[in-house]
């Protein structure tokens, strides 16, 4: 290894371990002397670049980075919370959609299933019974009237049909009672002027505002009823 | 979690020195280095999980910094390697006469010209190898090792023909 080999090794790297540097350095004085200077160079440049550290920086990085992450998980539990209330929302929506959704298709099918779901809640028998005068109270919210009294009723009250606020008249019939519903009108739903199934069957009439369906078993006539209804009921608007 | 915030804390612990000196070494201002060796840190929190080497740690945070350093220039348009500046501030705080050569050296690098500086000084500061200089400054090594060749030469040079007069440099 020729001499300005040599020194373009050391000068590149001082701490060569470069077997043929380390070779060509013992053979040589002027080479050991050589590579002697330039690691006190070294050295002094390393002590002139080692400035003092700030004795706080260490404890500041880890505090600033503590703070830091902090910020993070907080922002994430506003996150979650965000998350947690959306889903709650859509939670909401769905079981008010589905509560209140036309799961029939027509007044018909809903009018058979309220009766269905309250056929034992009111005695054909029953001793109760429900005054003109109550009734036409009730009445006034459809802005209707009744003229007269179409038999024994024996409930009258609002109730929900299909989300629809609407009166909810039961009279006395022959075997079993006569569900009278008055129902304000509706596009959701499809009118049915006349329905039945195995037990029960209905009609519905339409007015102005309101639609009135009767359902009752089959050993009434609805078309009597029908008639009733229409001669007696009357609508102020 | 935890574990991540361990290996943090043993990452600074161990390095924040070296990259403080280099950090300082860019900016030669105390604040600005200190600034940049805070955000070099917390970047590297975020990317923590990309560190898959511990060894490479070193030159990892030196890369980050780097960039950080790009960045705020990017942000300040205006030129911060103007080294005379410095040179006043610091004199202040110069007391011991191995501090006044320190000095004295400093100035000397920092004339040099910065590509060959840069290498010297991660070399003699960061420990790196002439393969890990050479891909931190995206350059091949046998550049890396004529630019640090050349960086001596010259810096040996200054020095013997410009003794250290503290007398003179006193005022």
């Amino acid at each position: 290894m020729d001499d300005l080999q040599f020194r373009r090794a050391i000068y590149a790297d001082p701490n060569t371990q470069d077997a043929e540097v380390l070779a060509a350095q013992r053979q040589d004085v002027s080479k050991q002397k050589f590579a002697k200077d330039i690691s006190l160079l070294d050295a002094r440049i390393k002590q002139a670049l080692e400035v003092p550290v700030p004795n706080d920086l260490c404890n500041k990085l880890i505090l600033r980075q503590t703070l830091a992450s902090h910020q993070v998980q907080k922002r994430k539990t506003r996150f979650h919370l965000a998350l947690a209330a959306s889903v709650a929302i859509v939670g909401g929506l769905i079981l008010n959609f589905m509560q209140f959704s036309n799961a029939y298709h027509t007044l018909g099918d809903y009018a058979l299933a309220h009766v269905y779901y309250e056929k034992d809640s009111i005695a054909n028998n029953a001793n109760d019974q429900v005054t003109l005068t109550s009734l036409n109270k009730k009445m006034a919210a459809f802005d209707g009237n009744f003229s007269k009294k179409l038999g024994k009723l024996l409930f009258a009250d609002y109730c929900r049909f299909d989300g629809m606020k609407s009166l909810h008249l039961v009279y006395q019939g022959k075997t079993s009672p006569v569900t009278v519903f008055i129902v304000p009108k509706n596009e959701q739903l499809g009118l049915s002027t006349a329905f039945n199934d195995e037990q029960l069957f209905g009609s519905s009439m339409e007015f102005k505002d309101n639609n009135i369906i009767i359902v009752a078993d089959k050993n009434e006539s609805l078309d009597v009823w029908q008639k009733n209804i229409s001669e007696t009921v009357s609508w102020s608007s | 979690m935890m574990t991540k915030q361990v290996r943090y804390e043993a990452l600074v612990k161990a390095l924040h020195s070296d990259l403080y000196r280099y950090a300082y070494w860019l900016t030669h201002e105390k604040q600005v280095a200190e600034d940049l060796v805070q955000e070099t840190f917390l970047r590297a929190w975020r990317a923590l999980d990309s560190l898959k080497d511990e060894k490479a740690a070193k030159s990892w945070l030196i890369t980050i910094l780097r960039r950080e350093n790009a960045r705020r220039f990017e942000r300040k348009r205006f030129d911060m390697s103007e080294y005379e500046e410095a040179t006043i501030t610091d004199t202040k705080s110069v007391t011991t006469e191995q501090e006044l050569e320190n000095h004295w050296l400093r100035d000397k690098i920092a004339k040099l010209p910065t590509e060959y500086s840069e290498p010297l000084i991660l070399q003699v500061l960061g420990g790196f190898s002439g393969e890990d200089i050479a891909s931190i400054l995206d350059l091949n090594k046998n550049t890396v090792m004529t630019r640090l060749f050349r960086a001596r030469n010259q810096l040996k040079e200054i020095l013997e023909e410009e003794p250290v007069k503290r007398g003179v440099y006193n005022g």
